[in-house]
């Protein structure tokens, strides 16, 4: 019914119609349990404001990247949502920009308010970013959280207590053992992949663009040092290593045998068991016995309507059954000491014996340049 | 008796007015929100300055590894969508073949598929194990390996363009008059001579728009880039991708800008060139059709059969493999199996998926509709802009040029434009105004779409002779009349042809569509595809599948209901 005014305002109209936008400060881009009915948003020209379903609870408003709510394996999204909401007397909004924390720092960029109460899945790169192109804070210190003391004090990736952690991954190789005669192995450390047998053998991704590419980067960085990992990547371009635009592209090509190494996380032996894969395929290797970490964190917005309730979600995000119901969903390792994991977690999540991650002293002042530096090397044809 | 004054005198300005509101769309959905990204390229702190821009010319990295580079590319993907593009055109507009309007009609897919699809569908087609060097493998030949290199990426752009050069070219094709050939043969040419002095040229604009387009998709290229190619075959576009990324916005919009130009200077290239052709034309009276199959098996009709064979096997290895390879990529689980799991996710998310996830019929639906919108608002803003082409008058090349800008400015440029002007707002007297939602959405496309259609049915126009119009007019119609009655049915396939690219830009758009859209509410199939991307590509591919049913259905509909109401 409403689509069909839609169709037709379209048509009679015309293009005038579109001016009939929207006037308001509030919200943006949220996504609402009233806005479930997919063909009323359709039809309408207006923005769905942040309004609640249950009359006067107040609404907490997430800003998240969309695998976090909405990945086709699972999620911890929805399950926070239920979750909270059935002991808190509030509604858990989820908003998913496309271009993540970006969206938030363009909105401060341009003066306007971040429409959002905290955002989840920070990481210390970003918050560099943030802090290089901001004079003022987007965020606040996370205060009046009780279960900080929790989290795993070398995770803490943010010296201005703003980011809490609320889980870690760790980017690794992930080989195939069948490969050419069937007895593939992937070399032990970063100089091993410069050797001729591995010409063509490793497919990476996009540094700039791409979350594994870039803990990769880094990951080389600490390995080769500032000075030496520019002439360790064109050692790397002349063995043929292949950076591809992101992890979908490489992971891909690693699946059809294009080459028997990629940089991907070191939980991969999860989904491949959940979908029955051969573990020969999925073999894990942590470089030098290392792995990247990279943890996530949250951090409430500094012009939050509702900083209380936030710094309540992210109490609630740090409790023992709520991280281990976040790391087996998101398939990635428990942030604090206490989370009670599920046995059989550990068969298939690995961890490097050595944990290596830049702080956000060393990534400050030397992140882009050393991204910028890297990209003018490998592009040069 | 007033009625009918204001109809007339609403008829006699119609097209004025579809004009205003071309120009008022443009403004707000592309001038006006690509103006705020573009600013940052020539202002530092509310002061003008070309020290970013001179930064970008005078690095030898930009101009010779990133930019020539680009161009390089782009030269070869033109000259390659040429090959495999012209000799579709004349098998569609010259033969009679079972299948014939369905394949045409199919030819419109490459356009609608997102690169992650194109990616899986190459990689299976033209990688290590791939399909190609099993079949040389089975006949004795060596491997080829064609996977991350310059050569796969213009592959990859010939799959997206290719298309695009054939259906505008037999647009053209079908609309030449048969009946100047009749003449030039009862004058004593020879076919090949006929072709070359009377078919030749009426095909040139066309075979012109097609490079053109090509040239300019293709030097704005990105994800296909890095998918197929890999970081050491960065374009421009890359570069603006990852600036943008990095909050460098100078040195981004600086790399747009120089982007653009050259994108615009060759439009305008062409422009003039098309301006310059005009051949008197008559009604459409399109060329007999022959069959693929020669009646006599002459040597001059052997070669041409076994050409058609040839032409037909890449058409298989370059468009049909890696579609089908998408398709079994689709049903196929991890332990290599049939499989229907990544369907049974997509029914499941339909039935079980909560409100701010991404559903697939909603998705559908969306995409169906926003195509719809887009066919309404851009085939009038298209043609409108393709008369005003053909007129004569002060300032022509100039609003010529700016209304095909859409095609020549980035993106991602565009995309940050969006957000800046329309999804932030704008204060106008303490209220902030903010355009997004289904309508903005819309509009977006027919911006992206309607250059299309005015491309497709701007060398037709220019073909008419002029004095069809002038009698109907000396007649008393008026100008929108004379469009309607006398000039539409003339260039009517141009005008399906336009229509049909409109329909395939808005189901493919991706980047506009997710910065408008409202929520998942909003999402189409292009933005369900990259959503279901996980750490398993199963359910993406099934979504993409679902992608690709779905616009095949609807453009054997269009194309069918579109021939047919040209014919009435």
């Amino acid at each position: 019914m409403r689509r069909r005014t839609f169709l037709k305002a379209a048509g009679a109209g015309g293009v005038s119609a579109l001016l009939a936008g929207c006037t308001g400060t509030g919200g943006e881009q949220t996504t609402t349990e009233a806005s479930g009915d997919t063909t009323e948003t359709t039809a309408t020209a207006t923005t769905t404001e942040g309004t609640t379903a249950g009359g006067e609870s107040p609404t907490l408003t997430v800003g998240t990247y969309g695998s976090f709510v909405d990945a086709p394996s699972s999620s911890p999204g929805p399950w926070l949502k239920e979750t909270f909401e059935s002991e808190f007397d509030a509604t858990l909004e989820w908003q998913t920009p496309d271009s993540g924390v970006n969206y938030y720092i363009e909105r401060a960029l341009q003066g306007v308010e971040s429409g959002a109460d905290l955002y989840v899945g920070l990481d210390a790169q970003m918050l560099v970013r943030i802090d290089e192109n901001l004079d003022e804070a987007l965020f606040s210190p996370a205060e009046g959280i009780s279960r900080l003391g929790d989290v795993n004090e070398q995770l803490n990736f943010d010296p201005q207590g703003r980011a809490v952690p609320y889980d870690t991954g760790y980017i690794s190789l992930v080989y195939n053992e069948t490969d050419g005669d069937g007895d593939f192995v992937a070399p032990e450390t970063f100089d091993g992949l410069l050797e001729s047998e591995y010409a063509g053998a490793l497919l990476a991704q996009n540094p700039t663009s791409s979350a594994t590419g870039q803990a990769f980067l880094l990951h080389t960085i600490d390995a080769k040092g500032e000075d030496g990992y520019l002439d360790y990547w064109a050692s790397l371009k002349e063995n043929d290593v292949r950076v591809l635009g992101n992890w979908e592209d490489s992971y891909n090509a690693y699946s059809n045998g294009e080459a028997p190494m990629v940089v991907s996380y070191s939980t991969d032996q999860v989904y491949a068991a959940e979908s029955g894969e051969d573990m020969a395929k999925h073999q894990i290797r942590f470089l030098n016995d290392q792995g990247y970490a990279n943890p996530e964190g949250m951090a409430p917005f500094a012009d939050a309507s509702n900083p209380d309730l936030a710094a309540e979600f992210m109490d609630f995000m740090l409790r023992p059954e709520v991280q281990a119901e976040i790391a087996v969903r998101n398939v990635q390792f428990p942030a604090t000491t206490t989370a009670e994991l599920p046995e059989d977690f550990a068969q298939y999540a690995q961890e490097p014996p050595e944990a290596v991650t830049f702080s956000y002293d060393r990534l400050q002042d030397n992140l882009s340049d050393w991204t910028d530096a890297w990209a003018r090397e490998f592009a040069r044809k | 008796m007033s009625v009918r004054r204001v109809a007339r005198a609403l008829e006699q300005r119609l097209l004025t007015l579809v004009a205003a509101l071309t120009a008022v769309v443009l403004l707000v959905l592309f001038y006006y929100p690509v103006a705020t990204v573009f600013a940052d390229a020539v202002l530092a702190d509310g002061r003008l300055t070309i020290e970013p821009i001179t930064a970008i010319l005078t690095s030898e990295f930009y101009l010779v590894d990133i930019i020539w580079f680009t161009a390089k590319q782009a030269f070869y993907s033109t000259l390659a969508s040429l090959a495999l593009g012209l000799p579709a055109a004349w098998l569609f507009s010259r033969f009679e073949f079972r299948g014939r309007e369905t394949l045409r009609s199919l030819t419109i897919l490459p356009f609608v598929m997102p690169s992650i699809m194109v990616a899986i569908g190459f990689v299976a087609t033209f990688g290590r194990n791939g399909t190609l060097n099993r079949a040389l493998s089975a006949v004795g030949l060596p491997p080829v390996e064609l996977l991350f290199t310059l050569e796969a990426i213009i592959v990859a752009h010939a799959f997206y363009n290719a298309p695009l050069v054939a259906r505008v070219v037999t647009a053209a094709w079908e609309s030449v008059d048969a009946r100047t050939i009749e003449t030039a043969r009862s004058l004593g040419a020879s076919p090949r001579r006929a072709f070359r002095d009377v078919v030749l040229p009426q095909l040139l604009p066309s075979i012109g728009v097609g490079a053109t387009l090509t040239f300019i998709f293709t030097f704005a290229s990105f994800p296909i880039v890095l998918a197929l190619g890999g970081f050491q075959l960065a374009t421009i576009e890359v570069f603006i991708y990852s600036r943008v990324r990095d909050l460098a916005y100078a040195e981004a919009a600086s790399l747009a800008v120089i982007e653009t130009v050259i994108s615009i200077t060759l439009t305008a290239v062409y422009l003039r060139y098309e301006a310059s052709q005009r051949s008197a034309g008559g009604a459409a009276n399109p060329l007999p059709r022959r069959s693929v199959l020669p009646t006599d098996w002459t040597p001059k009709s052997t070669l041409r059969t076994a050409g058609i064979a040839g032409y037909a096997l890449v058409v298989g290895l370059v468009f049909v493999v890696p579609i089908a390879s998408m398709i079994l990529a689709s049903v196929t689980g991890g332990d290599g199996g049939f499989t229907l799991a990544n369907y049974a996710f997509l029914a499941e998310r339909q039935a079980t998926g909560a409100s701010f996830q991404v559903k697939p019929l909603p998705a559908i639906l969306n995409s169906l509709a926003f195509a719809a919108g887009t066919l309404v608002v851009a085939v009038p803003m298209g043609v409108t802009m393709a008369v005003l082409t053909t007129r004569r008058y002060r300032g022509r090349g100039l609003i010529d040029v700016l209304s095909m800008a859409p095609f020549a400015v980035s993106g991602i440029v565009v995309g940050l434009g969006l957000l800046r002007g329309l999804v932030f707002g704008v204060d106008v007297l303490g209220t902030r105004i903010r355009v997004t939602g289904a309508l903005a959405i819309v509009a977006a496309h027919a911006v992206g779409a309607y250059p299309f259609v005015t491309r497709n049915v701007a060398p037709l126009f220019a073909r008419l002779d002029g004095r069809l119009v002038e009698s109907a007019r000396s007649l008393g119609a008026t100008r929108t009349r004379a469009l309607v009655d006398i000039e539409l049915p003339l260039v009517w396939t141009g005008v399906v042809a336009g229509a049909a690219f409109a329909v395939a830009i808005s189901i493919g758009e991706f980047d506009s569509t997710i910065i408008l859209a409202e929520g998942a509410g909003s999402y189409t199939m292009p933005i369900a595809v990259e959503r279901f991307l996980g750490r398993r590509l199963g359910p993406a591919t099934a979504m993409g599948c679902l992608l690709l049913l779905v616009t095949s259905a609807s453009f054997l509909v269009v194309d069918r209901f579109g021939g047919r109401w040209g014919e009435l």
